[in-house]
Formats: C-alpha cells, sequence, structure tokens
C-alpha cells in the first residue's frame, strides 16, 4: 500500500481528517429560536403581571409569572427533544445545555421560594434574572468565543445593576429593553446565522 | 535510515477515515447524521461501519425514539488509539517524503 500513497494522497488524507474532526465539533444545533420564546413569553408574563387585573380574560395577574415561564418551559422541552432528536452530542454542546438548564432550575426554585416567604420585590426580582442571564450568556460566549453572546451578557450585567437602582418605571423600561436586546434581537439574529449554515461536506469512497 | 511506519488499512480507506474523524468530534451520532456529512449512501456507509465495528473501532447502540428506531454509533478506546497512531504515521510518512 505505501508504495501506492503518494505525498499528495497522505497530505490529502490529513486535510480530510481535519476536515472531518471540524464538522463533527462544529455546532450544529439550532438554539435561537428559544431565545425568541423566552423572550416573548418575558413580555407576556410582564403585560400580563402588570395590566392583566384591567383585562377580564387574564384577571388572575398572580398566576402570570408561573403560568407563562411553565408554558414557556414545556414549549422548550417538547420543541427542543423534536429538533435535537438528529443532532449528535458534543461535549461542548452538553456542557451548554446543562449551564442553561440548571439556571433555569435555581431560578424556578429560588423565585417561588422567594415570592412565598415575602422576601422578593421587583427590584431584586429583576436584578437576580438579570444576574443569572448574564452568568448564563457570558458563559456560552466565552466557550463558544462569540463576541455577540458576551455583549449579550454585558447588557444583562448592566441590567442588573441598574435593577438595584432608580424607580419602578425606569425599571419596567430597563427590564423590557433588555429582553429586547438579548433575547428578540439576539433571538432573530442567531436563527438567521443559523439558516445560512453550509451544507455539510461530501467524502467520495 | 528509520524505518517507515505502515498504515493501518482499516483506517486508511477514505471513507472509514472520515467516519472515524467525524466520530472522533462528537460523543455519538446517528447513521443519518454520518450519511448527511459523508455524503455516502446507505449501502457504502453500512459496510464501512460494520467493518469499522468489527475492528472494534466503533460501538453501535439501537434504540428507539418516539418510537423510531435509531442506530448511534460512537468511537471506542480502540477506535480513538487506531486514529491517533494514523495520524501519527501518516505525519511520519510526510516527514519523510519532504526530506528525500
Amino acid at each position: 500500500m505505501q508504495e501506492e500513497t503518494s505525498t499528495k494522497d497522505l497530505t490529502a488524507r490529513l486535510a480530510l481528517i481535519e476536515s472531518m474532526l471540524a464538522e463533527g465539533r462544529r455546532q450544529s444545533e439550532s438554539w435561537g429560536w428559544t431565545f425568541l420564546l423566552w423572550g416573548v413569553a418575558l413580555y407576556v408574563a410582564i403585560v400580563w403581571g402588570t395590566w392583566g387585573q384591567k383585562l377580564s380574560v387574564w384577571g388572575r395577574s398572580d398566576l402570570a409569572w408561573p403560568v407563562t415561564m411553565l408554558a414557556a418551559s414545556l414549549l422548550t422541552i417538547a420543541i427542543g427533544l423534536k429538533k435535537g432528536r438528529r443532532q449528535p452530542g458534543t461535549t461542548v454542546g452538553r456542557a451548554l445545555v446543562s449551564l442553561w438548564i440548571c439556571g433555569g432550575i435555581s431560578m424556578f426554585l429560588l423565585f417561588p421560594a422567594l415570592s412565598i416567604s415575602g422576601r422578593l420585590d421587583q427590584h431584586s426580582f429583576v436584578a437576580m434574572i438579570a444576574g443569572v442571564l448574564g452568568i448564563a450568556n457570558g458563559v456560552s460566549g466565552m466557550i463558544l468565543r462569540w463576541k455577540m453572546q458576551f455583549a449579550c451578557a454585558v447588557v444583562w450585567w448592566v441590567t442588573s445593576i441598574a435593577a438595584c437602582f432608580g424607580s419602578d418605571a425606569q425599571l419596567t423600561a430597563i427590564f423590557l429593553a433588555a429582553i429586547f436586546i438579548c433575547q428578540i434581537v439576539f433571538g432573530v439574529y442567531t436563527m438567521i446565522l443559523e439558516s445560512r449554515r453550509r451544507p455539510a461536506g461530501v467524502v467520495h469512497a | 535510515m528509520p524505518e517507515l511506519p505502515d498504515l493501518n488499512p482499516v483506517v486508511h480507506e477514505k471513507l472509514r477515515l472520515a467516519l472515524l474523524s467525524l466520530l472522533a468530534g462528537v460523543e455519538e451520532a446517528e447513521f443519518t447524521w454520518l450519511r448527511a456529512r459523508t455524503g455516502a449512501t446507505d449501502g457504502n456507509l453500512g459496510a464501512h461501519l460494520a467493518k469499522l465495528e468489527r475492528a472494534g473501532y466503533v460501538a453501535v447502540k439501537e434504540k428507539f425514539v418516539q418510537r423510531k428506531p435509531q442506530t448511534l454509533y460512537r468511537l471506542t478506546e480502540a477506535g480513538r488509539g487506531a486514529l491517533t497512531e494514523y495520524v501519527q504515521a501518516l505525519k511520519q510518512l510526510l516527514g519523510a517524503a519532504i526530506d528525500t
């Protein structure tokens, strides 16, 4: 065999190994929709929770956050399972998904507990949500070396600090703006990037 | 002059080399994903994966997801070792080719 293998062929094989390794490690999952979904869910919860009492249909504004967040979680699980069924698992992918799931679990446990104990106010609620989202976006951005996602983390960290100061109206304005930038705009931007991914390479045996 | 290494014939075949390299980048992958990435036909891909399985380089797992069968392939330690050795041998051969 060795006599048959030319330098050109050996180089081509090295290139093949490199390209296939990169292809396998390439993030093929699509998660842009989750940012959009959760952005919309946060808007629904805010609108329902703030102005719900004035609407006859959504009169129970105390249910706004638990119902919306639970519905968004179930939708995320259902769509995620359907979309991720055919994708191979990578260590990086598993690390990122674990990070977001654990951040979500922390919020699902912490906020009801704080609410029941009467120690939760609007400002600390937004500060904590923004803080956790800052961590999740920051870690994801650093692992993926993605400046846009890290910029979202910076926006969330600024929101987290700003939530500790100012009036309720200012708090609502900054929270809505952060959701728009980091969930809606970033989600749509990510979905556009994901749709433009190049097709898979072909190996002729 | 040092003796040049032999290239492992199981790994050397182009499609099998591509499969081992693809699997080295993921934890496990489905048959259809491997087919899409390599552009191989079902029969060709199945035959080469079977050869890699017989050599102990890949492990196969069958499971049902939402009532649909899924065949998952994973690179074994032996497979990872064989690929690493192959790359080293390849580099040694290329080095020798440049020196001559």
